[in-house]
């Protein structure tokens, strides 16, 4: 029995040493691999602000290699450098470390998202939750995933306890998609139209709503709903996410200064704007595409000279020439050097021809410098590269009855009558004036009064005033 | 009436309604009730397809002339036209070069120039030998533009398939003359439109007898004028096409003296703005009457429902096909157009770009579409992927309409930074399982396996055995003969429409192939649809397993229709106007 235990204590001993061996050797080649393989592949290949980010974050997290922030750290950078697959690698590897975080399999669900794979982001966004269960975004983008992955019922049974005002009007847009799936189409209305009451600019909501009416008939609703739907676009209920933000913080390179300045543009802070694209360039003189947007930010803000800088630099860049001049027309139009204006969307047209808006604004400036037969040249040439252009037809209309050519007039200004947005009573007026020269009186106070009654519906008072004062003057 | 006339009657209002609207029931039972179970081929066996463009002699490599100035041309690579130009019974192949961009667009006429390769197949003692002999000088065909796409049609009415082709400039239309030569008929045929041109269609949208001609116009886009852009890690990249405004598409009609006038402004086909990649035609509404589908990059796509008086509305928005769910335009390319659901409706699926998907609209047999991209499990398996040239075939000849995607991506894909050509991705093959599509790349052969940037793709049974191959061309590489070998064993039948008088080759025909107790399948004669490229006009249906066929109904292009008595499966029929029954 001794010599059995003996035995069998030498022959446990070496089984241990075995075991021990053989875990130092598989975790070796781990280390070794991992080590090697952090993500993204090798950086040779990237421009030095990225490779001199991501290279940081990545000795970062190789010089510690347990540690989870570090991980997630690169991760961040990944993902504010768009490197969507090696970002979710990243962010795999930070959660493994630590898995009750919560950022890392959030984040990781986030980039999911923008890959399209919304049953895998899910499945990142319940441990999230799980982690962290008052995590407002996280529960909205769970609810949204498991939606777009085809599951109605669970998408409904987490949109319903979302009854934070703040997500409301993603939350009743959610509860609308699910009852259209499952052609409760009166549901789904109700639905839109409560996200829409809460969020009117949600071009989603119109689109959607849209196609809930059409399928319970109601077409004109439809073609409304649609036309609000192309006047929003894509805009979106905002939900504060602060984890998000901290990705989009991490980059400072012109890049990123561009693209935040470009959104805080569009907000309307033109300062802030400015601001950020200076700061672009001051890192780097020869970032054109932030010159070029400076020319149209100073011009907003009247700082004529700063704009013509920017101007002057991106022409002697060689790079975006050609809206380059567009924008310098536009500033120097806004300064009412019509000459000078000209010049430049001529110089702009000779590098594209097609340019239709560009076509457009000579012919405005033409008109301005009394060259109306050249301004109706203009016009036509816009409409031709791009038809839709409706406010190159109107000009062409108004150029050709200042011309006496009140029958090309209508011909053209007819082509506008549809669709009816708040752009329109002005064309229906100006067709209105067109038949009134015409000498269709008759037929210019049927459309001017439809101009003044589309004009208050759009709430355009002066508009609907002025046409009230013409129509009495033509009867 | 006695009772034989009223159940002559009632069958007669049924037949109508089934056309019209599909067959009633729930699509999935008929469908998922036909497909056979999947079964991959064993390692041993042979791949669903193999590649036959180097042992045939089908010798093309295609110039994408990339500069390093990324202009935007440089990435669409160009498709091909699979047609019968010699009227010999088999297809050949017209594959479409580009160049070097700057020199093209400067009207250069040296470089590379497209090719024409007969087809001189041989089948001798049961045993097919397939080979290409490049007749492209003596056909007249040596084109040196920078060139993007080709479409096909007998626009002439002689009887010979006669070919467009589209390019960054101005197209060139081609008139075969019958004898193996062309003529360059651009300027006699009134065709004049210098933008940049890519997919056309040859559709008889006002049902005069001869073929009008739609083409699809993309991007502002000039060499000029060449926007500078960068990704997301600050290299230079090719542009978002949002970087440039889109041009008009032009609408031709035919006016029957070999002449045709642009008709974009009164046919209303200028009220909507999109830049073009992909067109075909076909009846969404179910009216009789032809409708347009554009495909667009990065705006609305257009469906252009017929108004039966010349004139075209765009109903892409309120039809459901425009946009996603989001309402937001996505990056479409190519078009497959067909039934796969078999509800005697033609559905949608659109090829777009990597984190998009491609999107399935299904048609409710009036022109109304829903997303069924996820339902169907199409949005998963093609999420990283950017898509092209793409159709409906059925591969594997058991009913069921499958896809072809061929992809290849615009932007610098992560993983191949820094790599001579970081814009491979395989294609993708899946098979319709009835209701649901089964991703079965991995058995495809050469059609999925090396990483590629394909571009166009042409379908058509190009060895005339009974199953439809595909031809793929890739940007900046050599084209690939995808030869199918999966079918063997199940029965198909091919059907030639032919109309005496005008528009011979009855494009636009809406044939039903009827089956003893199972639904009929529906398939439209057409050349268009995927990207750049035109297939076979001939119609292919795979049967299954068992051959009978009851009947063939054919709606022709002016919405008469015909029942010709079922012929026998396994060949290639042609059904003639007017030898029929009228229905």
């Amino acid at each position: 029995m001794m010599e059995q235990v003996g035995r069998g204590a030498r022959h446990d001993s070496s089984w241990l040493i075995r075991i021990v061996l053989l875990t130092v050797y598989c975790l070796l080649p781990t280390a070794y691999s991992r080590a090697q393989s952090l993500p993204p592949p090798p950086l040779d290949a990237y421009p030095p602000a990225a490779r001199a980010a991501i290279a940081r974050a990545r000795q970062a997290a190789s010089s510690k290699p347990t540690d989870a922030d570090a991980m997630g750290a690169l991760g961040r950078v990944l993902h504010a450098w768009e490197q969507w697959e090696a970002a979710r690698a990243a962010y795999g590897r930070a959660a493994s470390r630590a898995p009750r975080a919560f950022e890392w399999p959030y984040l990781e669900a986030v980039v999911l998202q923008r890959l399209a794979l919304p049953a895998a982001a899910a499945e990142k966004l319940q441990v999230a939750v799980a982690t962290k269960p008052d995590y407002l975004p996280a529960r909205l983008k769970l609810a949204e995933a498991v939606l777009d992955a085809g599951d109605l019922d669970r998408s409904a049974q987490l949109f319903a306890p979302l009854t934070d005002p703040s997500c409301a009007p993603a939350v009743q847009f959610g509860l609308g998609r699910i009852a259209a799936a499952r052609g409760r189409q009166a549901d789904a209305i109700e639905h839109f139209q409560r996200a829409i009451a809460l969020y009117p600019q949600f071009g989603a909501a119109h689109y959607a709503l849209a196609l809930a009416y059409r399928a319970t008939g109601r077409r004109d609703d439809a073609q409304a709903a649609l036309q609000r739907h192309k006047e929003y676009g894509a805009q979106w209920p905002a939900l504060e996410d602060p984890v998000l933000a901290a990705v989009h913080m991490v980059r400072d390179d012109p890049s990123a200064l561009l693209q935040r300045g470009v959104k805080r543009g569009a907000a309307g802070d033109v300062e802030g704007a400015i601001a950020d694209h200076e700061a672009a360039v001051a890192i780097d003189p020869s970032f054109a595409h932030a010159r070029a947007n400076l020319i149209g930010l100073h011009g907003r803000a009247r700082n004529w000279t700063k704009a013509e800088d920017h101007y002057r630099a991106v022409v002697m860049l060689g790079v975006n020439v050609a809206e380059a001049h567009y924008d310098y027309g536009v500033l120097l139009g806004l300064q009412a050097k019509w000459d000078e204006a000209a010049d430049a969307y001529r110089r702009a047209l000779a590098l594209n021809p097609l340019h239709a808006e560009a076509h457009n604004n000579l012919g405005q400036t033409l008109e301005q410098l009394r060259k109306l037969d050249e301004a109706a040249a203009a016009y036509r040439r816009a409409i031709e590269s791009q038809p839709t252009l409706r406010i190159a037809r109107f000009n062409l209309g108004r150029m050709l009855i200042a011309l006496g050519r009140a029958e090309e007039a209508v011909r053209e200004l007819t082509l506008l009558t549809e669709p009816r947005d708040s752009e329109t009573p002005r064309y229906l007026f100006a067709l209105a004036t067109a038949h009134v020269r015409a000498g269709r009186r008759e037929d210019g106070i049927k459309w001017a009064a439809e101009a003044r009654d589309l004009a208050v519906k759009f709430g355009d008072t002066p508009l609907a005033a002025a046409i009230e004062k013409e129509l009495a003057r033509i009867r | 009436m006695n009772r034989v006339a009223i159940a002559l009657f009632v069958a007669a209002i049924g037949g109508a309604n089934q056309l019209r609207q599909g067959y009633g029931g729930p699509p999935e039972l008929y469908a998922k009730a036909e497909a056979p179970p999947y079964e991959p081929p064993a390692a041993a066996q042979t791949p669903l397809f193999v590649d036959g463009a180097a042992t045939s002699g089908l010798n093309f490599t295609h110039v994408n002339g990339a500069s390093g100035q990324y202009y935007m041309a440089e990435q669409m690579g160009s498709g091909a036209a699979l047609f019968d130009y010699d009227g010999d019974g088999d297809l050949d192949v017209f594959l479409v070069q580009g160049g070097a961009l700057e020199t093209r667009a400067a009207g250069g006429a040296a470089g590379p120039a497209s090719r024409l390769f007969r087809n001189d197949l041989t089948v001798a003692n049961g045993k097919r030998v397939l080979r290409f002999t490049d007749v492209t000088e003596r056909s007249g065909l040596a084109l040196r533009t920078y060139g993007m796409g080709a479409a096909v049609a007998d626009y002439d009415n002689d009887g010979d398939l006669d070919l467009l082709v589209t390019s960054f400039g101005p197209e060139t239309l081609f008139r075969n003359n019958g004898d193996g030569t062309f003529t360059d008929a651009t300027a006699s045929a009134g065709i004049s439109d210098p933008l940049w041109s890519t997919s056309a269609a040859f559709l008889d949208y006002d049902r005069d007898g001869d073929l009008d001609l739609f083409v699809a116009n993309y991007l502002d886009f000039t060499i000029a004028a060449n926007t500078v852009c960068h990704d997301a890690v600050g290299a230079r990249d090719y542009c978002s096409p949002r970087s440039y405004r889109p041009v008009p598409d032009r609408l031709y009609r035919n006016d029957g003296n070999d002449r045709f006038t642009d008709v974009s402004a009164p046919a209303g086909i200028d009220k909507a703005d999109g830049a073009g990649l992909g067109v075909t035609a076909g009846d969404y509404n179910a009216d009789g009457w032809l409708d347009l589908y554009v495909a667009n990059d990065a705006n609305p796509n257009q469906l252009w429902i017929n108004q039966r008086d010349g004139t075209f509305a765009d109903q892409g928005l309120l039809s459901g096909s425009a946009v996603n769910a989001a309402g937001n335009p996505e990056g479409s390319m190519g078009i497959a157009s067909g039934d796969f659901d078999v509800d005697g409706d033609e559905d949608l699926f659109i090829t777009n770009i990597a984190g998009e998907t491609f999107v399935l609209y299904a048609n409710d047999g009036r022109g109304n579409f829903d997303d069924v991209r996820v339902k169907v499990g199409l949005a998963a398996p093609t999420a990283a992927s950017t898509g092209f040239g793409t159709d409906w075939f059925d591969y594997d000849n058991d009913g069921l309409l499958d896809l072809f995607i061929a992809n290849g991506a615009v932007n610098v894909i992560e993983s191949q930074r820094g790599q001579p050509q970081p814009f491979r991705m395989k294609n993708q093959l899946f098979r319709n399982a009835g209701g649901t599509f089964v991703e079965t790349t991995a058995d495809a052969g050469p059609a999925g396996a090396t990483p590629n940037i394909a571009r166009g793709a042409a379908f058509g049974d190009i060895d005339n055995d009974g199953d439809v191959d595909v031809l793929v061309t890739r940007s900046g590489g050599a084209v690939s003969l995808l030869l199918n070998q999966a079918a063997t064993g199940r029965h198909w039948i091919q059907i030639r429409a032919e109309q005496p008088q005008g528009n011979r080759f009855a494009f636009g025909a809406w044939i039903g192939v009827e089956r003893p107790d199972r639904p009929t399948l529906w398939r439209r004669v057409k050349t268009d649809g995927s990207y750049l490229s035109a297939s076979d006009s001939r119609v292919h249906v795979g049967l299954g397993a068992s051959s009978a066929i009851s009947g063939i109904v054919v709606q022709w292009p002016d919405g008469t229709r015909e029942r010709f008595a079922g012929p026998a499966a396994d060949r290639l029929v042609t059904l003639t106007r007017g030898r029929g029954q009228a229905k």
